[in-house]
């Protein structure tokens, strides 16, 4: 008896050791933390010196205004420590070697519109800050929260204007995110409070009716830009001020803007606004790699794409975004010309200069651009050291960045280190060795080759609509508006008696296409991959295949494919009012459409059509 | 119970030469014990160790896992296999006739589980040094061989409830059956980040996770949690299997002599 008791309560215990053990240790892993399946550190040595402390020693340093030809610079948690040729470096800190290397501070883009994973591309390239000149605000105030909760090392930090200010119609509108604007001087301050709310950290104003890229578009009077610059200065924030021709350069310098986003072509390098900026202290980003752009003159960024040692990290968006035109390119103007001329002579009036690419506009892309701008700008007379410069302290100085944009104590580690020395020939800053971001060293993966579809499973029938609007496969059929880009079109979709060669039903499409965007669509969208938008493979098949009967109006099929990024490819068809079959080659939407990366096929009336009706049937692929 | 004597300990000394001498000799214990974490990290470690990035970093991984691995094969099959073998021969029932005390075989058993497992450990430690380039700081390597060896601990108290639980032929099967599939889920052969969640969370619940997790704490590769949740986890499998040894040996007590 007494031995049972005693096995009893052994057992007992041990069950109950065991139960407060294994509780214990599934709380501790319900906390959210990433876990990599060899550990988190290579050896446990390196666990008593944090990884964030680390020393560069025999690099040559370009400390943000000046070279150190040989010198070493200590990080200690993340922040600069000491930086010299003298630097003793205690026993337990990790080395790195910099023999033959050039330490750069983080590079920052003065200009950029951020969104999508602009800021992780960035980074890949270098640029451990971007000054974004407009981006959906909530972006912004989301990066900038994130940033204040500690040190991000997965992509550059943003400081952004958030919402521009523009007329309504003007420059800025155009890109699908409904924003505010304004029209009158006594507007002006409410809407710079309005900005000021949502935590931009500087005022960007457009001042451009676009009369030199040969359109017409509503812009601000110079009564509302002043009145805005004047604003701005009252909430103590800069006001940078979009121009493209000189005499609106002239106007917001005379209204005291803080700086020029865009250098001018229309000017000869002796106007009178060189001696205007210097006189008001005021800076100018050229932003010679977008200009370049404008002009056709896109010798520079192709280069940059297949640059030896870029090519590797630039991904197939990237590439496309470089290799991208601007609609209507001002060829042969001599403008990029007369802009190079006009930085040399802001240059010698000793008016800062910042670099900035506008990326991602046609022709140029997130962080590498930048390394274009660089070269850009030594090409208009800046010496490597006056390009690197405005690539790291003066935009930080400009921006009231006082943590980085140097290499001195006190500073955050963001630090870029390349092979070879830029600071005599700028090209060598793609020969990128080494990034740390806070001192974390950042991981570049070469980018991966584009994502094919999954292959589908499929006799190629997509639906009969005999029952429902059921589909062979992938996701299904789902109605598609401009109302996700601010348009108000509509449209509804029901499966109706009668369908094409006397089969039962088919899909009826009603709905009406109204004006407010400025790409409407609405109609039927069928989605082949698993889940909307994700690719599916259907490059066996070469045709796509309906039959459609309707009003008689011209309806398009636009094609969505991991290719194209973001803009569909679209091919038309008649809805004529007796059943007709449509076959359309997949190979007829271009850009190489082979089927194997589609994500969707929206049937969409077009602009004009008030109010639309067709019936389709029998979509598949042959 | 009477005072331990100065005798009494070269009884233990003597038990637990003895011991070790008949495992030296039966190398059907013996190589296997030693040979199979020995080749395992070879082949999985060195040889597949993943990319070349992840190298040093694989070898350093595994050798905690297949240290544990080889630590509780050594426990489990020197007291669960010999002592079912030696229950059936009667040896046991022998030695109780002797003038010695009772606990001494014990003694000898777990020192030989502690030899082995030191051996393993030294073995796989050669191994990761010269094929895996596996670097620690001397400490790292001191702390990581000390809870490997004193791993034993639990499971031979598990094998000791084995033994007498199981007969001498189906002890090596039913152990097997225990060992093997405890040492995949408990992510000692591939790791535990790799299996799906539903074996992940099984393996909470199994003490050779527990020993694992405290040895990939040490090289710095645990999944986090405090080192205290997995020995309380380890010590309550102890004493488990102390109540179950007691209560096997009593049934055993009962059918020989009631």
């Amino acid at each position: 008896m007494k031995a049972r008791i005693l096995e009893g309560t052994l057992a007992a215990a041990g069950i109950a050791l065991m139960t407060v053990g294994i509780s214990a240790h599934f709380r501790a892993l319900a906390a959210p933390t990433s876990r990599a399946t060899w550990g988190s550190e290579a050896t446990p040595a390196a666990a008593a010196p944090r990884p964030t402390t680390f020393a560069i020693v025999d690099a040559r340093v370009f400390d943000g205004t000046a070279v150190l030809e040989r010198a070493t610079v200590l990080v200690e948690s993340g922040v600069i420590k000491a930086v010299g040729p003298g630097i003793s470096v205690p026993k337990e800190v990790p080395v790195v070697n910099g023999y033959g290397k050039t330490l750069l501070p983080g590079l920052i883009d003065a200009h950029t519109h951020a969104f999508q994973d602009a800021l992780e591309r960035a980074l890949v390239f270098g640029v451990t800050t971007e000054v974004d000149m407009f981006t959906d605000a909530r972006f912004a105030a989301d990066r900038r929260a994130e940033q204040k909760r500690g040190l991000v090392t997965s992509r550059a930090d943003l400081v952004s204007a958030g919402t521009l200010a523009t007329a309504p119609g003007g420059h800025g509108t155009e890109y699908g995110i409904p924003i505010p604007t304004l029209t009158r001087p006594d507007e002006a301050q409410a809407f710079v409070d309005a900005r000021v709310a949502e935590g931009s950290d500087f005022i960007k104003i457009i001042y451009d009716d676009a009369a030199s890229y040969g359109l017409k578009l509503p812009t601000l009077t110079r009564e509302t830009m002043t009145a805005l610059v004047a604003a701005a200065h009252q909430r103590g924030k800069l006001a940078v001020v979009h121009v493209s021709t000189g005499r609106a350069a002239r106007e917001a310098l005379a209204a005291g803007a803080d700086g020029l986003a865009h250098i001018v072509a229309d000017v000869p390098a002796g106007d009178e606004l060189v001696a205007l900026a210097r006189q008001r202290g005021a800076f100018v980003i050229p932003t010679l790699t977008v200009i370049a752009s404008t002009t056709g003159d896109t010798s520079v960024a192709r280069a940059l794409s297949v640059d030896p040692s870029l090519a590797i990290y630039v991904g197939s968006s990237e590439r496309r975004s470089l290799d991208a035109e601007f609609p209507a390119p001002l060829k042969g103007t001599g403008g990029m010309l007369r802009a190079r001329a006009l930085v040399g002579a802001l240059k010698a009036a000793a008016v800062p200069i910042l670099a900035g690419t506008d990326a991602p506009n046609p022709g140029t892309a997130h962080g590498l651009s930048l390394h274009e701008e660089l070269e850009l700008l030594v090409g208009a007379g800046l010496s490597p050291i006056e390009a690197l410069a405005a690539a790291t302290s003066i935009p930080a100085r400009t921006f009231g960045l006082s943590d980085r944009g140097r290499i001195a104590p006190g500073m955050r580690a963001d630090l870029l280190m390349v092979d070879g020395d830029p600071t005599r020939a700028i090209a060598a800053t793609r020969r990128i060795a080494a990034i740390w971001k806070g001192g974390v060293a950042v991981e570049r993966k070469p980018a991966l080759p584009e994502p094919a579809g999954a292959r589908v499973n499929t006799n190629g029938l997509v639906s009969d609509f005999e029952t429902d609007t059921a589909t062979g496969f992938g996701f299904g059929w789902q109605i598609s508006t401009d109302s996700m880009m601010g348009g108000a079109s509509e449209a509804a979709m029901r499966v109706v008696q009668g369908g094409a060669q006397g089969s039962r039903r088919s899909l009826e499409v009603a709905g009406s296409i109204k004006p407010g965007s400025m790409y409407p669509w609405a109609g039927p969208m069928f989605f082949p991959g698993q889940q909307p938008m994700t690719p599916a493979n259907l490059s066996r098949f070469a045709t796509l295949a309906f039959w459609t009967k309707g009003d008689g109006g011209t309806y398009r099929v636009l094609a969505f494919a991991s290719r194209l990024g973001r803009i569909p490819a679209e091919q038309r068809f008649v809805a004529d009012p007796e059943w007709r079959e449509v076959v359309m080659p997949l190979s007829g939407f271009g850009n190489g459409m082979d089927g194997s990366d589609l994500q969707g096929l929206l049937f969409s009336a077009s602009a004009g059509q008030a109010t639309f009706r067709l019936q389709i049937d029998d979509v598949r692929f042959r | 119970m009477r005072p331990l004597s100065v005798r009494d300990f070269r009884i233990y000394g003597l038990e637990c030469r003895t011991e070790l001498l008949k495992v030296m000799r039966l190398p059907a214990y013996a190589l296997p014990t030693i040979g199979f974490p020995a080749v395992f990290y070879l082949l999985f470690a060195v040889a597949l160790g993943g990319r070349p990035q992840d190298g040093a970093k694989v070898a350093t991984y595994m050798l905690a896992t297949y240290g544990a691995f080889g630590v509780i094969g050594a426990s489990l099959f020197g007291f669960g296999v010999s002592l079912a073998v030696e229950r059936a021969q009667g040896w046991l029932l022998l030695k109780r006739s002797m003038p010695a005390p009772t606990g001494a075989w014990i003694v000898g058993k777990t020192a030989v589980s502690l030899v082995f497992s030191a051996a393993i450990v030294a073995v796989l430690v050669v191994l990761g040094v010269l094929f895996g380039h596996v670097r620690m700081p001397l400490g790292t390597w001191a702390r990581l061989s000390a809870v490997l060896v004193a791993g034993a601990l639990p499971f031979s108290a598990f094998g000791l409830a084995l033994g007498y639980l199981c007969g001498p032929n189906s002890a090596p099967a039913v152990i097997n059956l225990i060992y093997l599939p405890m040492a995949f889920l408990s992510g000692l052969w591939v790791p535990i980040e790799m299996l799906p969640t539903f074996m992940k969370n099984l393996a909470v619940c199994l003490p050779a996770y527990h020993f694992a997790q405290l040895a990939l704490q040490v090289v710095g590769a645990g999944r986090g949690g405090p080192a205290w949740s997995h020995v309380l986890t380890l010590a309550g499998f102890t004493l488990f299997s102390v109540a179950l040894a007691l209560g096997a040996f009593r049934r055993d007590e009962g059918a020989t002599f009631g």
